[in-house]
């Protein structure tokens, strides 16, 4: 725990960051923790109302390892239900600002970019609902400098959008959730029922 | 009540409205708008023919609409005085209750509204609190849900003599409910609502908790509240009891109220903060602690007394701490919810002590007030040369001047508070203040910076806040820079453009120009005018291109010390970053700049041998210092 005062505590990094700016006005009263749809329906585990109450009392560790500031996808169906009006998702997205630049690395799969047939058209940019995705400038072997789609992976909830629009499968979610690999896992389904 | 309809000494009449409140503590004249029951007061006796015979049924709204009235009532058999009232919105003109009323004669339809004006000496205001809506909160299902009820509901279901003489009952299915849920803070403590936490509903659930249990024990009963708070006498004891008789206390605000369309059961999904869980719980019935709120007319009554309101709508008392009964007007008192939600027992302390205010009044001859009254110099006015002006009477928070183009402007001595507005604003200076005279404030500006004036802060201090703030500033041991000088006047409306340009004029370095928060004026909208002209001197000494800094405006309270020394360091700051040549040359330069806007300074009353005064006390100061 560390003091409140100091501007380097965990409260005051997380108010400084636009959309953590109410919170320590929250007195726990646990409405966006029953409000909360991935809390009932997923993951016990998940609780927004002890994440603000560890980001107030700089329990720095416990809140950068939280479930919570890793799985919140920010639909913000607690936003209007705080009665301290208090942005949950904003301050749950400043802790995880915080625990990226500590070191810490999302469990998610975040979309990858494949620079040799990206064609920086900015559809992606345009679907992301996190603003994960930007236009850069990169340096690519055997086309010079051109600007490719980049994703943060701090901010890339894994939705799979910005595989879903591109019109050149340069961008998309890796692993199993290829095309590819969903391609195949349909496939396989099909394949089963007509062997039935 | 029936005590005080038996009191000879007592007048107590219902179904009145007053229209308007005239003239000044001992003094008022009000007018009162009684309105016609249609019934004559003088031959009813209260039998309740009229409502036998009645066949028009409306919805009751005693009972919370929750059981029907006729057109000839009244509101509720313990009424005073028990005199019935025909409802003409809702009267179908049978004269079915005519009948009925026989040889009495007492039902007459050609009433009219009755306005009188009386003489009153003080007046007590005791109009209570309404209550919050919760239909607005889409979440809990109120108006949506049949079974989801609020607190009045409640407490009119659980009445012997409500609708259902005690029984509680599902309002979906007429069962007695085997579980109970009771959820508070609904609309209180919500900056989306109501931001302020209406005092009682804690007690009140705990209550109403305890009634239930008592009277059906075996019901299953659970309170989800934020906090519980029991700060009086022997609440806590209370909250202890309704724990021994296993009634729940879940802490948590639950998020949404869902309902069995079929059984109208409903599902509370609420987390349990002290487990760190979501428990969903099935519910017969929901009770629904709403908030208290300022009563629907209550902006309307506020400007027909002329009494202020404090942010959230409530009646403004004269002082939050020392004169919490006491309305900024004098002769106008407070009782109750209106100055803000209350118990039962601080509503009684506070009737009381109303009471007793009052009565003091009515046993004085002669009623002391403030000495630093607005005194006019009708020859310096010049609405009485025909000009159009007015500024005084726009700057006065309690309607004290009158104002009338072709005639000086009049104080009314008895409605003056002294805050001294009129005298800041006064273009002309016609108006004067006892005891904080320009004379007398230019005076105290000139000793204080007779020497090496350019090192100095001067600060402009209002007498209840910015100076309660410096004096806590010194008790509490908060340094700040000795170059600070304070003068106090009784608001920061006081503080006359002219003295500003009078310390710059004499070479000050800086200026602090300070008093109450907006909500904390005791003037009720002096810090208002105070602020206008503060913002316009800033604008002026802009275009002056003074340094920033020179010339400061800050809001501070009487519990600020830690701001009121802050402000002056930082002052102090701004002062040794420029450099000393420069500051010097500023202030030469500035100078005849204010001295333009000074000429008329010498024509007021008493400035000239005043300074003249001053000036030989100064030097003669100097010389025994040197």
């Amino acid at each position: 725990m560390n003091n409140i005062d100091d501007p380097n505590s965990l409260a005051n990094r997380v108010k400084a960051i636009p959309g953590g700016e109410m919170l320590l006005y929250c007195y726990s009263c646990g409405t966006c923790t029953s409000k909360c749809m991935i809390q009932t329906k997923q993951d016990e585990d998940f609780n927004p109302r002890r994440l603000i109450r560890q980001a107030v009392f700089g329990l720095e560790e416990e809140a950068y390892n939280d479930t919570t500031t890793w799985l919140c996808s920010a639909c913000d169906l607690c936003y209007p239900a705080c009665p301290q009006k208090i942005h949950i998702s904003g301050v749950i997205n400043a802790v995880k600002q915080l625990a990226v630049e500590s070191g810490i690395k999302t469990s998610l799969k975040t979309a990858v970019v494949d620079t040799s047939t990206c064609v920086a058209c900015g559809l992606c940019v345009a679907v992301c609902p996190y603003e994960a995705i930007k236009l850069v400038d990169t340096k690519l072997a055997f086309r010079g400098m051109l600007p490719v789609a980049t994703v943060d992976p701090a901010k890339c909830m894994g939705c799979g959008l910005c595989g879903a629009v591109c019109r050149s499968t340069s961008i998309g979610l890796p692993e199993e959730y290829t095309d590819a690999s969903v391609m195949h896992e349909l496939w396989s389904w099909l394949d089963a029922e007509e062997a039935q | 009540m029936v005590d005080a309809a038996r009191q000879p000494l007592i007048e107590v009449k219902t179904f009145t409205e007053v229209e308007k409140v005239e003239g000044f503590v001992g003094n008022f004249k009000v007018t009162l708008r009684e309105k016609s029951k249609y019934v004559r007061a003088d031959r009813c006796n209260g039998c309740g023919a009229c409502t036998k015979a009645c066949p028009v049924e409306v919805p009751n709204y005693f009972e919370m609409n929750l059981a029907p009235r006729k057109a000839a009532y009244v509101p509720m058999s313990q009424s005073v005085p028990l005199i019935y009232t025909i409802d003409m919105d809702a009267c179908i003109h049978c004269y079915k209750c005519v009948e009925a009323c026989g040889p009495l004669e007492a039902i007459d339809f050609s009433m009219t509204d009755v306005v009188t004006e009386e003489e009153i000496g003080a007046i007590v205001v005791a109009t209570g609190f309404g209550h919050f809506d919760p239909s607005v909160m889409e979440e809990y299902g109120y108006g949506r849900f049949p079974n989801v009820i609020t607190s009045m509901e409640m407490e009119r279901l659980n009445n012997s003599a409500g609708p259902t003489h005690g029984k509680l009952i599902r309002p979906s299915d007429g069962q007695a409910p085997k579980s109970l849920a009771f959820i508070n803070c609904v609309g209180s403590r919500d900056k989306r609502y109501i931001e302020s936490c209406s005092n009682f509903c804690c007690m009140y659930s705990i209550k109403n908790a305890i009634l239930v249990k008592q009277m059906h024990p075996g019901t299953d009963v659970t309170v989800y509240y934020i906090d519980i708070r029991t700060p009086s006498k022997g609440y806590e004891e209370f909250y202890d009891r309704a724990r021994e008789m296993g009634i729940k206390f879940v802490q948590g605000r639950p998020a949404e109220i869902t309902e069995d369309p079929v059984t109208h059961n409903l599902f509370i999904n609420g987390e349990d903060i002290t487990l760190g869980k979501v428990v969903e719980r099935e519910f017969d019935m929901v009770m629904l602690n709403q908030a208290a709120v300022p009563q629907p007319d209550q902006n309307h009554m506020s400007s027909v007394l002329n009494v202020a309101q404090s942010p959230g709508g409530w009646f403004m008392e004269y002082h939050p701490k020392l004169r919490p009964m006491d309305s900024p007007t004098d002769g106008i008192f407070f009782a109750g919810a209106c100055q803000g939600p209350k118990d039962i027992p601080a509503s009684v302390a506070q009737g009381s002590a109303a009471a007793a205010r009052a009565s003091r009044i009515l046993h004085s001859k002669t009623w002391q007030i403030e000495p630093t009254i607005a005194v006019v110099w009708p020859d310096r006015c010049v609405s009485a040369q025909g000009k159009q002006c007015g500024l005084c009477e726009k700057a006065c928070p309690y309607g004290s001047i009158i104002y009338e183009t072709g005639k000086a402007a009049e104080v009314i001595t008895a409605k003056c508070h002294g805050c001294g507005g009129c005298v800041g604003e006064c273009p002309h200076d016609a108006i004067t203040q006892l005891h904080y005279t320009d004379a007398q404030i230019l005076a105290q500006i000139r000793t204080l910076l007779a020497t090496e004036p350019e090192k100095k802060i001067l600060t402009l201090r209002c007498h209840w806040c910015s100076y309660g703030g410096a004096d806590l500033a010194g008790t509490s041991h908060f340094e700040y820079s000795a170059n600070e000088r304070g003068i106090k006047v009784m608001c920061s409306a006081r503080m006359d453009s002219d003295f500003i340009y009078e310390a710059y004029r004499l070479g000050a370095g800086a200026v602090l120009y300070s008093g109450c928060h907006t909500q904390d004026c005791h003037y009720i909208t002096g810090q208002i005018v105070g602020e206008k002209r503060a913002k316009r001197l800033a604008t002026i000494f802009e275009r002056m291109n003074m340094s920033p800094g020179r010339f400061r405006v800050e809001w501070i309270s009487a519990a600020e010390g830690d701001k009121y020394a802050r402000v002056v360091n930082e002052m102090q700051a701004t002062l040794d970053a420029i450099p000393e040549d420069e500051l010097k040359a500023e202030i030469e330069r500035i100078k005849p700049e204010v001295a333009k806007r000074l000429t008329r300074l010498p024509n007021v009353p008493g400035v000239v041998p005043s300074m003249q005064h001053i000036d030989k006390v100064v030097d003669v100061m100097l010389q025994e210092v040197a």
